[in-house]
C-alpha cells in the first residue's frame, strides 16, 4: 500500500496543479502575476525543448534562439503582412523551425569530428546569421514589428489570459513530450549517444537519425513557443528576440536543474525566473542577473550534473542498504559434449584491404569462419588485428574486398546496421555508458540489437544475461562502481544481449589476474555453447592456445598462418615472426 | 581591434583548452577603470594602463586557480566564464550606470595627414600596438624556452613533463597573460569606443570567429584574421547595408567549421 | 646501484598491470626487459620515468627515494625517456624538439655542446633541423626521440620499445645507437618485444609476463630456458 501511495500521490498532486493553473486566469488576478506565471511556462518550455537534444544527447547547442526567433518572426510576418489568423501561424512556425533544424542537422551530423564545443559555436554562428538576415530583409527591416493590432482568439476573459493559457498549454505539451521521449526508444538512444556515440552506433542505435529527430523536435517546440511569445511581447525586434540571453539562459536553466532528466530544465527554469522576478519587484533588476550568474558558477562547480541528479544521489545514499561486497562466482553452463562446429561458414572475408592515408593496415585478408567456432586472431603489434575487427564491425569502412555474414554482404553497411544483423563486439578498454546502470546498459543493447519487444521482455532478457555473466545483484550499480573484471563482463553481457551470431572480442583478458582469466575462459566457452561464433583477438598466448579451435596469425596486414593452435604456434615461420629467425632454428 | 581582443582568447583557448567568455568583460572592466582614472583622477591613459594591466594579470591568475581547484573541463569553463562575465557586467552597471560614456581626450580628435587621407592617431596607435603585441607574442612563443615549453605542453603534457616542463605553472602564467591582453584591449576600447555595459556582448561573436579563423593559439593568425575580418566587414558595410556586416564573419566561420574542423 | 625497484605494483584506475616487480640497473649497464604484448612493459617504463605513480613498492634512483617526486622533477635527477611511439612534438621543428630535451637549467648550459653531439650521432638530423618533426620518417623520428633524451645529459636512458614500427634494417641501427649511448656514459634500461635484438645488446635481462618477472639472468642463459617460448608462443 505504501508503494502505491508514493507513486500515486505525485500524480494526483500534478493533476490538481494542472487543473488549478489552467483556470487561473478566471480568477482575475492582476496582470502582473499572470505575466509572471506565463513567463515561467515560457522558460520551462524553451529550456525543456533545448534539453531534448542538448541535455539528452549531449550536443550543446548555443543557438536555440535561432529556432525561437524563426518562430517569432514567422508569426509576426504572417499575421501582420498576410493577415493569417494567429493560431494558424503557430504550427507553421513550429514546422519552419523544425525544417531549419533538420537542414542544419543533415549537414552537420554527418561530420564525425564536429562535436562538443564546435557544434556549440556553429549553432551560435547560425543564430547571428539568421538574425542579420531577418534584420535586413523586409521580414523585419530594422523597425520591428507591431503586433498589437493582431486579433487574438477569445479563449479567456482577457488578452493576457489568452496568452497565458496558450503558454500553459505549450508548457504541458512540452513536458509531456519530454517525459515521453525520455522513456521511449528514441530517448534511450539519445542517452547512449550522450555517453559514447561510437559505442551506441556499434550497438545498433541509428545515431544520425535520432539526432536529427531530437534536433527537429526541439526546434519545433521552440518555434511554437516563439510564435506565442510574439503576441505576448507586442512589439517584436531583432535585438530583443535574438538577444544572447535566450540562447544562454536555456543552457543555464537546464544545467542547473539537471539536463538529462525530463523535469530538470523545468526546475531550473522555475527557480531562475522566480529569482529574476523577485529582484524586479524589489527594484534591483540587474542584481538578479548577477545572482543568476553566481548561482550558475556554484552549480557547475559543486553540482555538475544539476540539481535533480544531486537530489537523487542524496536520496539513494540515505536509503541504500550497506553494500554487499560479494564477488559473484561465474556459474557457466557446462555443455555435456563438445558442441558441433558446423560446416557452414558464418563469416566470409575475401580480399579485404584497409588503408589509412598512406598506411596499409590490411593488405588482402581471406578467411572463412564456420558457425560455432572459437577463432583466435594473433599477431605482433601493428599486424592489423584490431583493424580487422573494426572493419568487420563497421567502425572502419573497408577500402576494398567483401565481408559476408550468413550469406549477406555487410562490407559497406553502417555500424548500426551490422549490429542489427547480428555482429557484436567488446572493447579492450571497456566502454560502458557511464550514466546508465548495469541493467540499463544491457537493456539498451537488447533493445537495439534485437527485435522489437515490450519493456518487460527486454528487462527479463537483460537480467538473464546479467546473471549469465555473473553480475547478478549489481544491476543497479553505475559502471564506475564496478571493478575491471566486472566491467569486462559487462561488456560481454552487453554484447550477448543482442543475441549475436558473431561475437568479436578485443583483448578481453588484458588486465585480469589468473583467477579472473580462468573465469573468462569458462565464460567464453559457455557463450559458444549458446550458439554464437567467436573471433577473439588476444595477446595472452597460453589462453589463445587453450581456447581456440583454430588460430590465425596476422602479420603486416596479411594472413600469415592458419590452423590448429599448437601446430601454428610451433610453425618455424610463426616462431620467427615473434622471436626472430635464429631462435626458430 | 578585433585582432587585439582575439589575441588573449586565442592563447587561452589554444594552449590551455579553456574557453574564456569573461575575456570581453575583463576588457571592458579595464576600459571602465581607465575611463574612471582618466576622468575622475585625471590620469593619462598610458599611466592608467600601467596600473590596470597588472591588476588584470592577477585576476587572470585567480580565475585559473578556481579552474584548477575544481578540474573544470572545456564546456564547463564556457559556462562558468559566461557567468563571470554576467556578474562583471552587473558590477559595472551598478557602479557606472548604464549610460553611455565617452572618454574624451585630446587624442580622440588628433589625426595625421597621409597623402589624401586623414588617419586618426588613435587608430594608428591601436594598429601599431596590436601589431607589436601579436608579433612579440609570436616571437616569444617561437624563440624562448618558456614559449616552446608551452607549445610542447599543449601537444603532449605528459612527455613535456618527463622533460621537466611544469605545466601547471605555465598555465597560470598564460591565464594571467590572457587577462593582461584583455586589459590592454580595454584601454583602447576606452579611448576609441563608447562605453556601455551592453557593449560587452557586441563583439563576442565576431571575435570568436576571428579566433577560429586565425587558428587557435596562433597570435599572428589572430591578428591577420582580425584585420581580414575587419576589412571585409568594412567592405560589406560599404557595398551592402551596414547591418549585413556580421554575416561576413559568421559565414566564413560556418564555412570553415564545415569544411575542415581540423583547422582548430 | 643506480636504479632500484622493489616490489612495484603499478596500475591504471583499479586495474593493476604490474605485480611485485623488482629490478636493478647499475651505472654503465644495459638491461633489457623482454616480454610479449600486454605483459606490462610500457607500464613498467612509464613508472620508472615518473609518468605513473606506483601503488606499492619502492623506487630508488642513486639512493634517492623517487616515490614522492613529481613527474617534472624526474628529468632533473638524470632520467631521460624515449617513449613508445616516439611521442615527439610534431608541430615543432626537429631542433625545437631537441632543445626541449635540455629544458632544465642544468642541461641548458651545455646546449650547444649537446646539440653538436647529437648531430654527430645522427648527421641527417642536422640537415632536417628546421623541418617539422611530424614530417620525418619513422626511423628519423626515433633518432630525434633519442637525441632529445641525450640532450638532457642523463645518467640513465629508458627506452620503450625502440624497434616498434621500424623497418628491420633501421632496427639494427637503433640497437647500435643504444650501445653508443652506453659508451657515452649513461646506463640503459630498455623494454622490448623483439627478443633477439634485446638480448643481443644487453648485459642482463628480465622476462616479463602478465605483469610479473618470470625469469632473470644473463642473455645466453635465458635463451636456453623455456620461459621466453612459453610467454611469447604459449607452447
Amino acid at each position: 500500500m505504501a508503494v502505491n501511495a508514493a507513486r500515486d500521490l505525485p500524480k494526483a498532486v500534478a493533476a490538481i496543479a494542472i487543473v488549478a493553473l489552467a483556470f487561473l486566469p478566471m480568477a482575475k488576478m492582476p496582470a502582473f502575476y499572470e505575466s509572471f506565471i506565463y513567463l515561467i511556462f515560457f522558460w520551462v518550455s524553451l529550456s525543456t525543448s533545448w534539453a531534448l537534444l542538448s541535455g539528452f544527447a549531449g550536443y550543446f547547442s548555443l543557438g536555440h534562439a535561432a529556432f525561437f526567433g524563426v518562430g517569432v518572426y514567422t508569426t509576426a510576418a504572417l499575421t501582420t503582412k498576410f493577415g493569417v489568423p494567429f493560431l494558424v501561424t503557430v504550427p507553421v512556425a513550429a514546422s519552419l523551425a523544425a525544417l531549419l533544424a533538420a537542414g542544419i542537422g543533415a549537414v552537420v551530423f554527418r561530420l564525425r569530428r564536429l562535436r562538443g564545443e564546435l557544434f556549440a559555436l556553429l549553432t551560435l554562428a547560425v543564430t547571428f546569421v539568421i538574425a542579420t538576415i531577418i534584420l535586413n530583409t523586409p521580414i523585419d527591416g530594422g523597425g520591428g514589428v507591431f503586433m498589437s493590432a493582431v486579433p487574438l482568439p477569445h479563449l479567456m476573459p482577457t488578452p493576457t489570459g489568452t496568452i497565458y493559457i496558450l503558454g500553459f498549454a505549450m508548457c504541458v505539451l512540452t513536458l509531456a513530450t519530454a517525459w515521453w521521449v525520455a522513456h521511449s526508444r528514441l530517448g534511450r538512444g539519445l542517452f547512449a549517444i550522450h555517453d559514447d556515440e561510437d559505442v551506441a552506433e556499434a550497438k545498433g542505435v541509428p545515431t544520425f537519425r535520432y539526432k536529427i529527430m531530437a534536433f527537429a523536435l526541439s526546434a519545433a517546440i521552440a518555434g511554437a513557443v516563439g510564435g506565442i511569445h510574439a503576441m505576448y511581447v507586442g512589439f517584436v525586434t531583432v535585438a530583443g528576440t535574438f538577444e544572447l540571453t535566450v540562447g544562454l539562459y536555456v543552457v543555464l536553466m537546464s544545467v542547473l536543474g539537471g539536463a538529462r532528466h525530463w523535469l530538470g530544465p523545468a526546475i531550473g527554469a522555475t527557480a531562475i525566473t522566480a529569482l529574476l522576478y523577485a529582484f524586479i519587484s524589489g527594484g534591483e533588476a540587474i542584481m538578479g542577473r548577477a545572482i543568476v550568474g553566481l548561482i550558475l558558477i556554484v552549480a557547475i562547480l559543486w553540482l555538475p550534473d544539476g540539481v535533480i541528479p544531486a537530489v537523487q544521489a542524496w536520496l539513494k545514499r540515505r536509503h541504500a542498504a550497506p553494500a554487499v561486497a560479494t564477488r559473484a562466482e561465474v556459474v557457466p553452463v557446462v555443455p555435456a559434449a563438445e558442441p558441433e562446429i558446423s560446416d557452414r561458414a558464418i563469416l566470409q572475408v575475401r580480399g579485404v584491404t584497409k588503408r589509412f592515408g598512406g598506411l596499409q593496415a590490411l593488405a588482402g585478408v581471406d578467411l572463412d569462419v564456420p558457425e560455432g567456432e572459437i577463432f583466435g586472431l594473433v599477431g605482433p603489434n601493428g599486424s592489423g588485428k584490431t583493424t580487422l575487427i573494426n572493419v568487420i564491425s563497421g567502425f572502419y569502412r573497408l577500402t576494398s574486398g567483401t565481408i559476408t555474414l550468413d550469406g549477406a554482404e555487410i562490407g559497406r553497411d553502417p555500424a548500426h546496421e551490422i549490429a542489427r544483423r547480428g555482429v557484436a563486439r567488446t572493447y579492450q578498454i571497456p566502454r560502458p555508458f557511464v550514466n546508465m546502470t548495469v541493467l540499463d546498459n544491457v537493456a539498451l543493447c537488447a533493445t537495439f540489437g534485437g527485435p522489437a519487444r515490450s519493456q518487460a521482455e527486454i528487462r527479463d532478457e537483460a537480467m538473464h544475461w546479467i546473471g549469465f555473466t555473473g553480475l547478478g545483484g549489481k544491476e543497479d550499480v553505475l559502471p564506475p562502481g564496478l571493478n575491471l573484471h566486472e566491467r569486462k563482463f559487462l561488456e560481454l553481457a552487453r554484447a550477448l544481449a543482442a543475441r549475436p551470431k558473431l561475437l568479436l572480442l578485443d583483448e578481453v583478458l588484458s588486465g585480469l589476474n589468473p583467477t579472473e582469466i580462468d573465469n573468462a575462459i569458462r565464460l567464453v566457452r559457455a557463450i559458444r555453447a549458446q550458439g554464437a561464433t567467436i573471433i577473439f583477438v588476444e595477446h595472452l598466448m597460453r589462453a589463445v592456445v587453450e581456447l581456440s579451435d583454430r588460430v590465425a596469425v596476422l602479420n603486416e596486414g596479411k594472413l600469415f598462418a592458419l590452423g590448429k593452435p599448437r601446430e601454428v604456434m610451433r610453425d618455424p615461420r610463426v616462431v620467427s615472426i615473434y622471436l626472430g629467425k635464429a631462435y626458430a632454428a | 581591434m578585433y585582432g587585439l581582443l582575439a589575441l588573449g582568447l586565442s592563447l587561452s583557448w589554444g594552449l590551455l583548452r579553456l574557453v574564456n567568455l569573461s575575456h570581453f568583460a575583463l576588457a571592458f572592466l579595464a576600459a571602465y577603470l581607465t575611463y574612471e582614472l582618466g576622468t575622475t583622477y585625471h590620469v593619462a591613459p598610458w599611466w592608467a594602463a600601467m596600473m590596470v594591466v597588472p591588476v588584470m594579470f592577477l585576476i587572470g591568475l585567480a580565475q585559473h586557480w578556481l579552474f584548477d581547484k575544481f578540474k573544470v573541463n572545456e564546456l564547463a569553463s564556457l559556462l562558468i566564464t559566461f557567468s563571470f562575465a554576467v556578474i562583471l557586467e552587473v558590477a559595472i552597471q551598478l557602479y557606472w550606470t548604464a549610460d553611455y560614456r565617452r572618454f574624451e581626450t585630446h587624442y580622440s580628435t588628433m589625426s595625421i595627414k597621409v597623402g589624401a587621407f586623414y588617419i586618426p592617431v588613435l587608430e594608428l596607435v591601436l594598429c601599431l600596438v596590436a601589431g607589436v603585441l601579436a608579433w612579440g607574442t609570436w616571437l616569444w612563443l617561437r624563440k624562448t624556452y618558456v614559449g616552446k615549453a608551452l607549445r610542447a605542453a599543449a601537444e603532449d603534457a605528459d612527455i613535456a613533463a618527463a622533460y621537466g616542463v611544469d605545466h601547471k605553472k605555465l598555465a597560470y602564467l598564460l591565464s594571467g597573460m590572457g587577462a593582461a591582453y584583455a586589459a590592454i584591449a580595454g584601454t583602447f576600447i576606452a579611448l576609441i569606443a563608447t562605453l556601455a555595459p551592453t557593449q560587452i556582448w557586441a563583439w563576442l561573436g565576431v571575435v570568436f570567429a576571428v579566433v577560429i579563423i586565425g587558428r587557435l593559439g596562433n597570435p599572428l593568425g589572430a591578428l591577420l584574421a582580425g584585420m581580414l575580418i575587419g576589412a571585409s566587414e568594412s567592405i560589406a558595410m560599404a557595398v551592402f547595408e551596414p547591418a549585413w556586416a556580421p554575416v561576413v564573419s559568421f559565414s566564413v566561420l560556418i564555412a570553415i567549421l564545415l569544411w575542415d574542423p581540423e583547422w582548430l | 646501484m643506480l636504479l632500484e625497484a622493489r616490489s612495484l605494483h603499478v596500475g591504471y584506475g583499479d586495474a593493476t598491470a604490474i605485480w611485485d616487480v623488482s629490478l636493478d640497473v647499475d651505472a654503465g649497464e644495459i638491461v633489457s626487459v623482454i616480454g610479449p604484448n600486454g605483459a606490462g612493459k610500457t607500464t613498467l617504463i612509464n613508472a620508472m620515468a615518473g609518468l605513473l605513480r606506483c601503488r606499492k613498492g619502492e623506487l630508488r634512483f642513486d639512493g634517492a627515494d623517487m616515490t614522492c617526486v613529481r613527474a617534472y622533477d624526474y628529468c632533473g635527477h638524470g632520467i631521460a625517456l624515449v617513449p613508445e611511439g616516439r611521442r615527439l612534438f610534431v608541430k615543432m621543428s626537429v631542433e625545437e624538439n631537441l632543445e626541449l630535451g635540455c629544458y632544465l637549467a642544468a642541461a641548458r648550459a651545455h646546449r650547444q655542446e649537446s646539440l653538436e653531439r647529437v648531430y654527430g650521432l645522427f648527421p641527417i638530423l642536422r640537415d632536417k633541423r628546421r623541418q617539422l618533426a611530424g614530417e620525418l620518417s619513422g626511423g628519423q623520428q626515433q633518432m630525434v626521440a633519442i637525441g632529445r633524451a641525450l640532450m638532457a645529459r642523463p645518467r640513465i636512458v629508458l627506452f620503450d620499445e625502440p624497434s616498434l614500427g621500424l623497418a628491420p634494417t633501421i632496427v639494427d641501427d637503433m640497437f647500435d645507437i643504444i650501445t653508443r649511448v652506453r659508451q657515452d656514459g649513461a646506463a640503459v634500461l630498455l623494454v622490448e618485444q623483439n627478443v633477439l635484438k634485446a638480448l643481443d645488446v644487453a648485459d642482463r635481462a628480465y622476462v616479463l609476463e602478465q605483469g610479473r618477472i618470470v625469469s632473470t639472468g644473463l642473455p645466453a642463459d635465458l635463451l636456453k630456458q623455456p620461459h621466453i617460448r612459453e610467454a611469447y608462443l604459449g607452447v
